[in-house]
This record gives structure tokens, C-alpha cells and sequence, in this order.
């Protein structure tokens, strides 16, 4: 009789504890949400930011960096890459100049081939990612 | 093997295991593009051969979660599984739309692929681990509610144990969680924000539950240890996981333009998330030693002893060491991550599932409870080969991020990334090495099933 | 001495009271909550000035009659399980019921701080101190809700007449709970509210 009687009060700190901490998730979610405006540089996204996005996406450039330090390992973050580059025309010169056939015995980014108006919007994605207020992260400007 | 229909498990362990040889295949190329950087460059991109790598990590433990369930509901049910006929349907599904999604990675450029899967309609690929066009996205949908709608009919109609609810219980999080997958929003941070939705509480959440609910499961079956005694224990574990690991998702929104509080909530409740992974492996070591029987399948047992251990090395351990703010702010994004993903995935999900193949694979191909003296000997070596292997592919991966973070986020005199690269690149040739014993473990284990001989006597 | 020893111990002496799982999640909530003052007091220690000058803002009196009212109400739980102890079902569920009560008070109090602030736009990122002292206050409030559920829980079964003196493991491990809840505010209280 004990046994059971233990086996449903765990049941129940599950099911309690679980809702219990969903619900203040959830709370914090909202506070979040409320919050967010005043940090993610949201006014800064135009067509072409959103458009630069979408290239960032559909070429896959998480498959070998890091944005915000999230992503893959094999190449360098791009959050404060408008920082350390300087400027959408270095960023744009860069992706345009990757020679085809990569560089021999190095870690080589393809040639993906981007339209003007592709360079342009991924440029203008980077430069808003790098306005975001990621509390100060990363701590230098090698990323 | 008690119900006919548990056999449908079969089919869905071999594919696991197949897909984890295409996984590990991919992983050693990645390991040498990391020191021989244009290694079958430029026809697989070090971002394709990755996609591919963790993408079929994610499918063969999904095959290994669903061929345990359809293993283990059965018989905690106590009644044969709703339609076998579904659960084969959705094995070929799921397979045919895996491999054309591979192959579709592998044979056309990504932003092709995107083009002609129509990912303008609503454009859900480009993001870690989701590179999945929508269209296979949806398609996983459909598999996982036909999936949940057979194991749901079946625990219905049959006895409801603590087991096969919690795993349930899981497995509809995980679907649940999955639909985050579908929100991408032009806004980086939400983007962001949203989809830890998907990641931290599948791994750091609802996967522990399946984790858990199996674990008890091959417990219950190899030790004899009362149902009563495990089933409460599989409560504690899991409450722990979630009340620790829900808002321990904050230790992902430390640096993401989200707020600051959550340096502190992030911090103070992932510090706890080792405390279920502990909780695991005192609870399996126990129920072992207080084990009624000695049961002839002393492999199985050796697995799940091992996957105890290794999630809590992997996840606990090695995750601790750097969720807290004021650490994670020069490790966050190195070769630490790398570390810890990589011993924390093998050591909670790969190897439960590998438990779970080992313990019902003899039973499935017509043995009465384990194979052959022999072929656990063969088995145990993979074991420690995986293992072992997996480890030093860990600490060399920590020693290359310890010196990536003091090189280009700690000292006074930052160096640039690709310099840092070249600089510990010794570490990731030992990787290399470590990860061609892991293949070589790999292969041990499906030998395995190959060794002949007799069953041994229950001691 | 092997684990069916341990518990047959355990139950002759009845200690710790209510069941071992329940502790082993008390600890846990001491342990979050120990850390959150371990990390306010270090934080504070670095931000002397602006912690003792929101810290005014605070209205003490409020507080000091939630501490009034979840120290009573900690008193009522103990006559409950003191009540049950000598079978006396219907005495067990007025105690708890006015512990319940006892609780009500504290949130409504707690509610009415929280509406003050949130008029005078306070939020969890105004600045360190408030987010402190939101953070710590609203996550004991969820508890002591949930402690007020869990008794809830305990008055109805208590009622249904499933407790007796011979079995009320139930009742005990509710005012355990109900002990910690008030415990932390003990600690809580000076902490934020007065230490200067």
C-alpha cells in the first residue's frame, strides 16, 4: 500500500513540477517577447534584409559558420563579420572572390554563384545581425 | 517475443543501424576536412557531408525510438499493436523520404535543392540539423502522427503501464516540439529563440523521457527487479528532467539578443540538468545489484550500465562545464560545444537505442533471450571500442576548445580564427584517429549479429 | 543494511516524515533557491548603491504581513498533522483549510505589490535589483500556489476520509512541502526586503 501510494505522489511532483515550470516558461517567454524590440534591431529589417536571410539560409552558410555562435565549427562566426571586415562591399567581395575549385590543401568556401542583388541583401543581413544586442557577445572582434 | 507484431521493430533496428554506418561514414570525411581542408572539395562541401553527418544521426535514432516502440508497447500493453500493417507502411515512407532527402543534399547544390522542393513557399530550410526541405518536413509530420496514432490505439486497448506512458508521453513531445521547426521568421532572434523550441526540449527535454522509459524498460526485463520499485524511480528521473531542463533552455539565450535575466534563470537551473543524469546512473547501478535473475543477455546489460554513464559524462558532466554565463561567454560556439554534443548524444540517445537493438534484436531473430556466448563477446568489444573511442574523441576535442577559447576569445592579444585552426590542428588529427576506431567499433557490433552459436543457460 | 532495512527503519521511526521521494525534490527546491540568493547576494555586493536604493521602493509592510501570514499559516499545517495523528479527520481538514486561507492572504497581499509595480512600469529588465527581486518573489509566489494546491489536494482526500492516524503519509508530506515554501520567505524577506 505504501509503495503505490509513493509511486503516485512521483507521479504527480512529474506532472505538477512539469506544468509548474511550463507555466513560468511560458511567462518568460512573454516578458521576452516584450522585451525583444528593444534589443533585436527588428527596425532594421527591410526587403533586403529579409530577402539576405533567405540567402543565408538557402546556401546553407550555418553548414560551416557560427551566427551568434550558434552553427558549425569549420569556419568563422559571422555575427561581427560587418565589424571586422568593415563594410558591405568587403563582405560582398569576399563571398564573390572564392575561386571555384577552392583553395588547394585549405579549408575552402564554394563559389556560390550569388546575383548582385544576392550579394547585396546577404551584406545587408550580416550588418543587421551585427547590430543586434547580444549582451556584449562575442568578447573580441576575432568573433 | 510474446506478440507476433512486435517483429515490425526489426526492419526499423536494421535501418537504424545501416543509416548509423552512413553517419559515421560521413563523420571520419568531416574529420579529415578539418586538417585537410578541401578534401573532396568542391563536389561535398564540408556543409553538405555535415548536413548529411547529423541529419542521419537524427533519422536512425528516430528509426531506433520507434522500432523500440513498437518492441516494447506490445508487450507493456499486453496486446498486439493496433496495425503492423501501418507501422511497415511508415518504415518505407520514412526510409524512401530520408534517402531521397540525402541523396538530394548529396547530389545537387543546396540552394538548388531549395528551388526545386519549393522552400519559397514556406521556407523552413537553411537552419542546423532542420535542412530538411519542407516538403520532407511534412512528410516526417505524417510519419509521426501515423506513428503515435498506431502505439496510442495500442496502449488504449491493452494494460497502461508507467512505462509505455511516459515513453508515449515523450514521443508526442517530440512531434509536438517538432512543429517549431515550421516557424521561421525573418527576425533572427525569435528565429533563434524559437528554435531551441525544437532543440534544447527534445534533447534536454521530452528525449529524456523515451531515454528513461527505456532504460526502465530493459531494467525491468534483465534484473527481475520489481515493476513497482523501477516505475517509481522512472517518475523521479523524468520530473527532475523536466523541472531542471525546461527553463534550463535559458542557457541557450544567454548571447542571442534575448534579454539578460536569462544569464541567471539559464544558469542556475542547467547547473541542475547533470542531477537526473546522476539520478539515471545510480538508479541503473542499483537495480542491477539488487537484480533477482542473471539474465543470459549480459551484453544488453553492459549497455545500458554504459549508457547511464556516458550520458552523464557526456550531457551532465561535460554540458556543466560550461552552461554557466560567465564561462560560456568565451567557450560559446568552440570546440567545447563540439566536445560535449559529441559524448552527450552518444553517451543518452545512441547508446539507449543501441541497449534497446541488443536487448530485443536476439529475441526478433528467433533466439529465446540473447545471442550466443561469442557473439556478446564480439558485442562487448564494440562496446569498449565505441566507448573508449568516443571519449578520447571528446577530450581531444576539449583540449582544442580550451586552447581555441584562450587563443581567440580570452587572451589580451586575440589571433583570428582560421590562425587558431591551424594552431591546435594536431588535436584534430588525434580526433581523426579516435574516430576510425569509433567505425571500426561500429562495425564489431553489426558483426555481432553475425557470430554463431548457441544461446548461453540463464546462470 | 540493505534498502528494504533502510526503509522499514525509516518507517519505524517515521523519519524524515512523509515519503523519501518527496525530500529528494525538497532538496532540489532549497538547492534553486539557495543558489538565486547565493547569486543576489554576490550581485549585490557589486551594486551596493543601486540595490539599497530601489530596495526603498519595496513596501515593507505588505511583506511583513505575508511573513506574519505563512508563519501562521505554517502553525495551522502542524495542528493539522498533530490533528490527524489522533484521528481526528474533520479537525485535520479546518486546519488545513485555514492554512489554505492563510495563503490566499499572502498572494492577494503579494498580487496587490506586483499591480503597484507594474503601474509605476516595473518590469524584470528595469534594472538588476528589480530583476532580482521579481525573479525571487514571483518563483516563490508560483510555489506557494502550488503549495496551496497541494493542500487543496490534502483537505479533499482528507474529507473523503482517506487519511487516518494509521496512514497519513499524505498529510505529512504536504506540510513538508508547506514548511519549505514558508522557510524560503524567511529567508527571502530579510534578504531583500531589509538588508541594507
Amino acid at each position: 500500500m505504501s509503495q503505490t501510494f509513493t509511486k503516485s505522489m512521483a507521479r504527480n511532483i512529474f506532472y505538477g513540477g512539469s506544468v509548474f515550470f511550463f507555466l513560468l516558461f511560458l511567462a518568460l517567454t512573454f516578458d521576452t517577447n516584450s522585451a525583444m524590440p528593444d534589443r533585436d534591431n527588428r527596425g532594421a529589417i527591410t526587403e533586403e534584409v529579409a530577402l539576405g536571410k533567405r540567402v543565408w539560409e538557402e546556401n546553407n552558410c550555418i553548414g560551416c559558420h557560427t551566427l551568434l555562435g550558434e552553427g558549425a565549427y569549420f569556419a568563422p562566426e559571422l555575427g561581427n563579420v560587418y565589424k571586422r571586415l568593415g563594410s558591405t562591399e568587403a563582405i560582398k567581395g569576399f563571398i564573390r572572390s572564392r575561386p571555384k575549385e577552392g583553395i588547394p590543401g585549405r579549408r575552402s568556401m564554394p563559389q556560390f554563384n550569388l546575383s548582385e542583388e544576392e550579394l547585396n541583401a546577404v551584406a545587408e543581413f550580416l550588418k543587421y545581425a551585427s547590430e543586434i544586442n547580444t549582451a556584449n557577445w562575442p568578447p573580441n572582434i576575432q568573433g | 517475443m510474446k506478440y507476433k507484431s512486435q517483429a515490425v521493430a526489426k526492419p526499423y533496428f536494421i535501418a537504424a543501424i545501416g543509416l548509423f554506418f552512413g553517419q559515421i561514414l560521413f563523420g571520419v570525411v568531416l574529420g579529415l576536412q578539418y586538417v585537410v581542408g578541401d578534401f573532396l572539395f568542391p563536389e561535398i562541401p564540408f556543409n553538405v557531408a555535415r548536413m548529411v553527418h547529423t541529419n542521419l544521426l537524427i533519422v536512425w535514432l528516430l528509426f531506433g525510438f520507434m522500432g523500440s516502440a513498437y518492441y516494447l508497447v506490445p508487450e507493456e500493453s499486453e496486446t498486439e499493436l493496433h496495425s503492423p500493417g501501418l507501422a511497415l507502411l511508415m518504415f518505407w515512407v520514412f526510409l524512401v523520404a530520408g534517402a531521397l532527402t540525402v541523396l538530394g543534399y548529396l547530389l545537387v547544390p543546396y540552394a538548388t535543392l531549395a528551388e526545386m522542393t519549393g522552400n519559397g513557399l514556406l521556407p523552413t530550410m537553411g537552419r542546423e540539423f532542420l535542412e530538411q526541405p519542407t516538403i520532407t518536413k511534412l512528410g516526417i509530420v505524417v510519419v509521426a502522427l501515423a506513428f503515435l496514432f498506431n502505439i496510442g490505439m495500442t496502449i488504449l486497448k491493452g494494460r497502461k503501464t508507467v512505462v509505455s506512458l511516459v515513453l508515449l508521453i515523450g514521443l508526442v513531445g517530440l512531434a509536438v516540439f517538432f512543429l517549431f521547426s515550421f516557424y521561421n521568421p525573418d527576425n533572427l532572434v525569435k528565429d533563434k529563440y524559437y528554435w531551441w523550441w525544437v532543440v534544447h526540449l527534445w534533447v534536454e527535454g521530452v528525449w529524456e523521457l523515451i531515454l528513461g522509459s527505456i532504460l526502465a524498460f530493459v531494467l525491468i526485463k534483465t534484473t527481475g527487479v520489481d515493476r513497482e520499485v523501477i516505475e517509481k524511480w522512472l517518475y523521479v528521473i523524468i520530473a527532475m528532467s523536466l523541472i531542471t531542463g525546461i527553463i534550463g533552455t535559458g542557457h541557450h539565450y544567454y548571447w542571442i539578443g534575448a534579454p539578460e535575466y536569462w544569464q541567471w534563470w539559464g544558469s542556475i537551473f542547467s547547473a541542475m540538468e547533470p542531477i537526473p543524469f546522476f539520478m539515471m546512473t545510480v538508479f541503473a547501478f542499483n537495480m542491477v545489484n539488487r537484480r533477482r535473475r542473471n539474465h543470459p543477455n549480459q551484453a544488453a546489460v553492459l549497455w545500458a550500465l554504459g549508457t547511464a554513464v556516458m550520458a552523464f559524462l557526456g550531457a551532465g558532466v561535460w554540458g556543466f562545464m560550461h552552461t554557466l554565463a560567465p564561462i560560456n561567454y568565451y567557450t560559446h560556439g568552440t570546440q567545447i560545444t563540439a566536445a560535449h554534443g559529441h559524448m552527450a548524444f552518444y553517451g543518452a540517445y545512441v547508446m539507449i537505442v543501441i541497449t534497446m537493438i541488443s536487448y530485443a534484436m536476439p529475441m526478433l531473430r528467433g533466439r529465446n533471450a540473447a545471442n550466443s556466448g561469442k557473439s556478446q563477446v564480439v558485442e562487448m568489444w564494440s562496446f569498449w571500442l565505441m566507448t573508449v573511442s568516443m571519449v578520447f574523441i571528446t577530450l581531444f576535442l576539449t583540449a582544442a576548445g580550451v586552447l581555441q577559447t584562450y587563443i581567440q576569445r580570452y587572451t589580451d592579444d586575440p589571433q583570428p580564427f582560421m590562425v587558431v585552426q591551424d594552431k591546435i590542428e594536431i588535436f584534430y588529427w588525434m580526433r581523426e584517429i579516435a574516430g576510425v576506431v569509433f567505425l571500426i567499433g561500429l562495425i564489431l557490433y553489426a558483426m555481432s549479429f553475425f557470430v554463431g552459436g548457441a544461446e548461453p543457460e540463464e546462470a | 543494511m540493505d534498502a528494504p532495512g533502510l526503509k522499514a527503519l525509516a518507517v519505524k521511526n517515521n523519519y524524515p516524515p512523509g515519503d523519501l521521494a518527496i525530500w529528494i525534490f525538497i532538496l532540489a527546491e532549497l538547492l534553486v533557491f539557495a543558489a538565486f540568493f547565493a547569486a543576489y547576494a554576490f550581485t549585490r555586493a557589486h551594486h551596493v548603491e543601486l540595490f539599497n536604493t530601489y530596495q526603498r521602493t519595496l513596501d515593507t509592510n505588505a511583506a511583513m504581513i505575508n511573513t506574519l501570514a505563512l508563519i501562521t499559516s505554517s502553525y495551522f499545517v502542524m495542528r493539522a498533522v498533530a490533528a490527524i495523528r489522533e484521528d481526528r479527520v474533520k479537525l485535520c481538514v479546518r486546519w488545513t483549510v485555514a492554512a489554505i486561507l492563510m495563503g490566499v492572504l499572502f498572494i492577494a497581499i503579494k498580487s496587490g505589490e506586483y499591480a503597484h509595480h507594474y503601474a509605476n512600469g516595473v518590469n524584470l529588465r528595469t534594472n538588476t535589483f528589480y530583476m532580482f527581486y521579481l525573479s525571487l518573489t514571483f518563483f516563490h509566489y508560483m510555489h506557494v500556489l502550488m503549495g496551496m494546491i497541494i493542500l487543496g489536494a490534502v483537505a479533499i482526500k482528507a474529507n473523503n476520509g482517506s487519511y487516518s492516524a494509521r496512514e497519513h503519509t499524505g498529510v505529512e508530506t504536504g506540510a513538508s512541502y508547506w514548511h519549505m515554501v514558508d522557510i524560503v520567505w524567511l529567508v527571502l524577506f530579510p534578504l531583500v526586503y531589509i538588508m541594507r
